[in-house]
């Protein structure tokens, strides 16, 4: 036993000197987002994120797939947060057309449903983000929706191009959601301007003592390839180039482009001002926020309610551009229904979709669960009227770019997120981007 | 040895109840008391319920080596349990059937997906590959309009089996039964309609409820009204959409088994079978998303030593692999017996609720205490640096986030062997403590020459299980650190990384998942495992031998 505490001693040293040396120089890099929080769950994240820090234990206990009630003719899994809202409409459907129907709570929709459904447990129809439709493509567990050219014109255009993959729609979209400025309205009354503006604000209220962040954006050690991609994109840059019928091209990545380093030293000059910052993740930018300790939290309409419930004052707005005309963009993101392809009970699952879900009423309805705008031009005329906030995040959400939905995301988000919170860190942004186009052609390929 | 010595009667009465009783003896050589006997064929008859249930199941998904399996462990409960002979298997066969089941089968099961191309992209056969790339590129016929659609069978027909038609009407308001043959004009007599014309009755058809039509759904699948052109040809077909519309549709990609090749009619590109994937003739364009799963022999197996990233990377978490798995088990135990040693002492009052307390990190979900240590080593908004005012970059620092994934591991792991540190040192007779006390032996001495030596041969086996866990202990990483910090601008090798969370990371993570590859870091894993446990056990068992 005494070598192995000397072991233990002559290690512990090795590693206080290794750090010593290696020290703060040795980029404060770390895990790639391999998990989904960074991709597909943009929607999901509030629910998913708070139950992390909030209640893991529940997490752990329920974390375990849903399992398919054999008896229900129409079963639909969606998050936590949809679900009672969908019962209540699967109800009164399976009333009207005299079947019984099951909406489950799935912790993580996404995994959850592939998994079950190459076993052939999957839901009939399943609710989630779009950006997942590639895969489900590539994995043949989605069925076409036919909808009606009369039906399809109901839609608003970002979000119905949203559900397409190689020109066939998927599902039937709901809602749609971007990132967006929330601003604490007693720290800073008025608007940012522009990015630049923002800072000097921000700082000057640190300065104060009024602030202890300039604005906060979840980074974390890993990175946040989709908070951090309105930078990026703000010269013209990107993830993929498109190919000739305007789909993405996965043989086209553009993230080492001049256009996309410009982002990328965007990124590298916030980090410098303190506004972004490799310690906040999504749980930590929250608790700041919610606290009072900050003026700017970039930040999607799922981060809403934690703002709420801390009775903090609050302005939504586009995220600023900036002052050399770089114009930041964010991703798009659609929330739909999907219809299995291994649906035990395809036309009821389709008629659901094309009936139901089209319904003003219904989007309404699940909009008061989510408080993302509807993506029925109908429903979301009605609800902007009377909604500040609503209108608020349509205007942060105009000339967003939709999320890339082919397969080969997938081998962006851990790459591309690890390269922004290097360049967060200190990294040189067109290297690391240089190097991070290499890792995702290498992957994709 | 105080006691008094045994009196003459109590002496007796003990010998009397050593001796069998004949009357018992005889009774159980005849028979079994008769409870014993129902149990026993109450289980047997449970087990044979239990296995039917599961053929049942199996036969429905159509699993018929399973099915066959699921006969063979019924015969083999039958056969040892019903008769008297066997004895020895009566004892063994649930382990190993167990076994089989939960360790030899997943064991089989990875090193054959391990030859396998399985992953995204390669889930299914080439056949549902074909079906599926076929229904995904049906398109709505241009110019054509909607149906109002309602679901019959003829009238006189059981709903349950009786052939299906398409009872339709079209924008014009003109009816229509489409039938496998074709679409029919119907007679408007005695239709009736609802308001967007879609047909509600009609003579000589019964209209299937939606119930009805849901029973139906595979024989929905196959359906569609073929619709001919002049020349009798069939262009499309009328396909429902839900329960009362139906469009004008038609496959854009078509398979052709003569040449085995896909056409899209739309593009003009053919597609022809490549790597288990549709790829585009002459190499332009994208290969069509939905592949198929077929075996690759050993390729895995050489990507996995042949990539440079992965090779170098490997060797670099093979090492830190090792090291977390021993220092973590040489931290733990110490730690563990040193807290033991002490509150093994008589002199300590209240022993229950240090106990008690000590053992909580052991009863706690690793969920929650892994994400609370993640968080609480934030290096600006973390408790360990505020509390200390430190300024560590605990997890961006490869270095220090090793020693932060130690240190939470050992306040995890320390309770376990406090436990079995605690129940070992009880076993320890208190003559042999004294013995060493009396030959002179400081408590120093006496701890490295008596009791360790003595502790070890009980937990040796137990370090060597501990070993094998933390060698995988994929769940602490992949909370904590994920793996990170990933240093030299790449995202696939993290500082912390096990061999395990690589293999998630291939497999589930990011980059696409690629079953058969992960399967083959698995086996790979495997291997080194076995090899270490097997050396470790033989180190044991020299241990035991000293004694």
């Amino acid at each position: 036993m005494k070598r192995t505490s000397g072991a233990v001693a002559v290690v512990s040293a090795a590693a206080l000197l290794l750090s010593a040396c290696g020290g703060d120089t040795d980029t404060p890099a770390t895990p790639a987002a391999t998990s989904d929080d960074t991709d597909s769950e943009t929607g999901d994240a509030a629910a998913e994120e708070t139950e992390e820090e909030e209640a893991p234990a529940d997490e752990a206990a329920s974390t375990e797939p849903p399992v398919r009630d054999a008896n229900a003719e129409l079963v639909i899994w969606s998050d936590d947060v949809r679900a009672p809202i969908l019962t209540e409409w699967a109800e009164q459907f399976g009333e009207e057309y005299g079947i019984t129907t099951q909406v489950q709570v799935a912790t993580d929709v996404r995994q959850q449903f592939k998994d079950a459904t190459n076993v052939d447990q999957g839901p009939d129809i399943v609710v989630g983000a779009h950006d997942w439709l590639g895969e489900f493509v590539q994995d043949g567990i989605v069925s076409p929706v036919q909808m009606s050219a009369d039906t399809q014109a109901l839609f608003t255009e970002d979000s119905l191009e949203a559900t397409k993959y190689d020109g066939q729609i998927y599902g039937v979209p709901y809602a749609t959601e971007s990132l967006g400025l929330i601003r604490n309205t007693a720290l800073a009354p008025d608007a940012p301007a522009s990015m630049e503006e923002l800072v000097a604000t921000g700082k000057e209220l640190v300065d104060a003592g009024d602030a202890d962040q300039v604005m906060v954006t979840p980074v974390g050690q890993q990175g946040d390839a989709y908070h951090a991609f309105p930078y990026l994109s703000a010269y013209g840059g990107g993830i993929f180039g498109t190919n000739e019928d305007g789909g993405w091209d996965p043989n086209n990545v553009i993230v080492g482009s001049e256009e996309t380093i410009q982002g990328g030293e965007k990124i590298a000059w916030l980090a410098e001002e303190g506004a972004l910052n490799v310690n906040i993740d999504f749980p930590t930018m929250e608790s700041l926020f919610a606290e009072g300790r900050t003026p700017y939290m970039v930040a999607g309409p799922w981060a809403i309610p934690n703002v709420q419930g801390a009775e903090i004052e609050y302005a939504v707005d586009p995220i600023p551009d900036f002052e050399d005309g770089g114009t930041t963009i964010p991703f798009l993101g659609v929330q739909m229904f999907y219809v299995s392809a291994k649906a035990a009970n395809p036309t009821l699952a389709q008629e659901f979709v094309n009936t139901y879900v089209t319904n003003e009423e219904m989007q309404l309805a699940l909009f008061e669960a989510g408080q993302r705008p509807p993506a029925l031009i109908s429903a979301l005329e009605t609800v902007s009227a009377d909604d500040a906030d609503i209108e608020a995040w349509s205007a942060a959400g105009e000339g967003a770019s939709p999320m890339p939905n082919i397969p080969a995301m997938n081998a962006v988000w851990g790459p591309l997120g690890q390269a922004t919170a290097d360049i967060v860190g200190g990294d040189d942004a067109a290297e690391r981007l240089t190097a991070a186009q290499e890792e995702i052609v290498g992957n994709i390929e | 040895m105080s006691q008094a010595p045994p009196t003459r009667d109590e002496a007796n009465a003990a010998l009397r109840s050593l001796r069998p009783s004949d009357e018992d003896h005889l009774e159980f050589g005849q028979r079994t008391p008769l409870w014993v006997q129902v149990v026993k064929w109450g289980l047997i008859l449970l087990t044979l319920v239990v296995l039917g249930y599961v053929a049942q199941q199996l036969i429905e998904a159509g699993h018929w080596l399973m099915v066959s399996l699921t006969a063979f462990v019924g015969i083999c409960v039958l056969a040892v349990y019903a008769t008297r002979r066997a004895v020895p298997a009566k004892y063994l066969l649930p382990g190993v059937v167990l076994m089989l089941a939960l360790q030899i089968w997943p064991l089989l099961y990875t090193v054959s997906m391990s030859f396998t191309n399985y992953g995204a992209g390669h889930l299914f056969t080439k056949e549902e590959s074909i079906a599926s790339i076929e229904a995904n590129s049906v398109r709505e016929v241009e110019g054509s309009f909607r149906y109002a659609l309602n679901l019959a069978v003829p009238e006189g027909a059981d709903v349950a089996t009786g052939d299906i038609a398409y009872l339709l009407t079209n924008p014009d308001g003109e009816f229509f039964v489409g039938t496998l043959d074709g679409l029919e004009p119907l007679a408007p007599e005695g239709v009736e309609a609802g308001p967007t014309g879609r047909i509600i009755s009609a003579p000589g058809w019964t209209i299937l409820t939606p119930q009805e039509v849901n029973a139906r759904s595979a024989d929905l699948a196959d359906f569609a009204v073929p619709v001919l052109n002049d020349a009798g040809e069939a262009t499309g077909g009328i396909k429902q959409v839900g329960l009362s519309e139906a469009f004008v549709g038609q496959p854009t990609r078509v398979h052709d088994p003569e040449t085995d090749t896909i056409t899209d009619q739309v593009t003009g590109t053919v597609y022809t079978p490549q790597d288990a994937q549709w790829v585009p003739e002459g190499g332009e364009g994208g290969a069509l998303p939905q592949g198929w799963r077929e075996n690759v022999g050993f390729e895995n197996y050489t990507d996995a030593f042949t990539n440079p990233t992965l090779r170098d990377g490997l060797t670099k978490i093979f090492i830190w692999n090792v090291f977390f798995a021993a220092f973590t088990v040489a931290s733990t135990f110490l730690l563990g017996m040193a807290i033991a040693l002490l509150m093994n002492d008589e002199r300590l009052r209240g022993k229950a609720i240090y106990r008690s307390l000590l053992i909580l990190p052991y009863a706690l979900p690793v969920y929650v205490t892994a994400l609370v240590w993640a968080s609480m080593f934030n290096q600006e908004f973390g408790l360990i640096n505020n509390i200390f005012g430190m300024n560590i970059n605990w997890l961006g620092d490869p270095n220090w986030a090793r020693t932060a994934v130690l240190l939470t591991n050992l306040w995890l792991g320390f309770p376990y062997w406090f436990i079995v540190c605690t129940g070992a040192l009880q076993a320890i007779p208190g003559d042999v403590r004294e013995a060493a006390a009396i030959d002179g032996a400081g408590p120093i001495r006496t701890i490295r020459s008596v009791i360790m030596p003595l502790l070890l041969v009980a937990v040796g086996p137990l370090m060597i299980a501990s070993f094998a866990f933390n060698f995988n202990n994929f769940g602490l990483i992949f909370l904590l650190t994920e793996g990170g910090p990933f240093v030299g601008g790449q995202a696939q090798i993290g500082s912390t990384d096990l061999l395990i969370t690589l293999a998630y990371r291939l497999a589930l993570g990011g980059v696409t998942p690629n079953f058969g590859f992960a399967s083959a870091i698995s086996v790979i894993i495997f291997f080194l495992v076995a090899v270490i446990s097997y050396i470790g056990f033989r180190q044991t068992k020299a241990l035991e031998d000293v004694n």
